[in-house]
């Protein structure tokens, strides 16, 4: 096996699952996410020669992702399934997590938070990535991101049963 | 650090090292819990986020992979015949075109290659889509040539490029705009079979490839205008 082979499945191995999970909350589809993370890893393999710094790869991935998700976007628009058809939830539950599922009721709201909050956050929070770094990604200001990221964690909170109070300061000087 | 500047910083980055905010946690008991019921947060948020890859997933990438290497491989062996023929058919219509062994020709060729579903698609791609994929790099362009059926940013070799399809009818002409690259002649080139074209442009290179040069002055010309322009 080649040492270029070798690397590509490291690459493969160590990072497809986070890609996947990166490319689900993109896409919002798990088919798609599977096409998207294959394509990008087949472009990977084409431009392997320029990956300098493997200690970048994640970003580089991420990088490659977020251009084929893009090209998906300019042929289709995949949409997220609306929420309040399929999760009929009792409305006094959706508000506490020891009935309704916790995890289930994270990741709707994650869905209906705006594409603008939520990907800065899943930058953060699944690709470990810092503020810094995300803004290089995304091609916007740190002071943007912090911003972004701000307010993805307020929404959230809103919309999983009114912590607001939480994210206020609770006395001032 | 104040409790606001805590409560604002704990909402962009829970776990922060920072030395003023390890600090404030130390001194502040009732920040201290906030930023408490903000890791646990921060955990629910992770494991909500984590959903489960399919199983298999790198194993399917590989076999995937591996058949495209091989595919690459079969193409390698045709590019010969293919170019052998492209070379009778320049001798024999004199079209004047020379065989360059510049490296532009073949990673357009590569790329186009690499992305030859492109070559069916008819339908043309709003116009907005163009100029945000030439602003994305920094370009920007004046009047459109119509009825473009693709466009992509995409890296070719070391360059980044536009990546564009237009239908033709003799065949479609893929149109590559290195936008950061100047090659310093107009030129004509055969490569594995494709009639191509690298024209110097704004600030970078225009690529034309296609199997039938005759609409290649006219498309010239449509992007001259297009990217006289172009910043």
């Amino acid at each position: 096996m080649s040492s270029k082979q070798r690397q590509f499945d490291a690459l493969v191995r160590s990072l497809s699952g986070d890609l996947f999970r990166y490319g689900y909350w993109l896409c919002g589809d798990e088919a798609l996410a599977h096409d998207l993370v294959q394509e990008t890893f087949l472009r990977a393999w084409r431009a392997l020669d320029d990956l300098r710094d493997t200690a970048a790869a994640k970003a580089w991935l991420i990088t490659i992702l977020r251009r084929e998700h893009a090209r998906l976007y300019e042929r289709k628009t995949p949409q997220f399934a609306d929420v309040d058809e399929v999760d009929v939830i009792d409305e006094r539950d959706a508000h506490m997590p020891e009935f309704a599922g916790e995890e289930n009721l994270i990741r709707n709201a994650i869905r209906q938070l705006d594409a603008k909050y939520r990907e800065p956050l899943l930058l953060q929070v699944l690709g470990g990535f810092s503020c810094d770094e995300i803004a290089r990604e995304l091609k916007i200001t740190p002071a943007a991101v912090m911003t972004q990221v701000f307010r993805a964690r307020q929404k959230l909170k809103a919309m999983l049963g009114g912590d607001t109070q939480q994210a206020q300061i609770h006395e001032l000087p | 650090m104040n409790c606001l500047e805590f409560r604002r910083e704990l909402l962009i980055y829970p776990q922060s090292a920072d030395a003023d905010f390890v600090r404030h946690v130390r001194d502040c008991a009732r920040c201290a819990e906030a930023q408490q019921r903000a890791l646990a947060f921060e955990a629910s948020l992770k494991s909500a986020l984590a959903v489960p890859a399919p199983a298999q997933l790198a194993e399917a990438i590989l076999l995937k992979q591996a058949t495209e290497q091989q595919r690459a491989r079969q193409r390698l062996h045709r590019g010969g015949a293919l170019l052998a023929l492209a070379a009778g058919v320049v001798f024999a219509f004199g079209i004047g075109m020379s065989l360059q062994a510049q490296p532009l020709a073949q990673v357009s060729v590569d790329h186009l290659e690499r992305e030859a579903f492109v070559l069916s698609m008819t339908k043309p791609v709003p116009e907005a889509n163009i100029r945000k994929a030439f602003a994305s790099l920094g370009v920007h362009v004046g009047d459109l040539p119509a009825g473009i059926s693709f466009v992509a940013c995409c890296p070719v070799g070391r360059y980044s490029s536009v990546h564009l399809l237009m239908p033709q009818a003799n065949g479609s002409v893929t149109v590559l705009y290195l936008t950061d690259d100047q090659h310093e002649s107009r030129k004509d080139f055969v490569r594995e079979g494709w009639l191509g074209r690298s024209v110097p442009l704004a600030h970078g290179t225009l690529v034309l490839l296609g199997h039938d040069a005759s609409q290649f002055d006219q498309i010239e010309n449509q992007w001259r205008t297009a990217l006289q322009s172009a910043t």
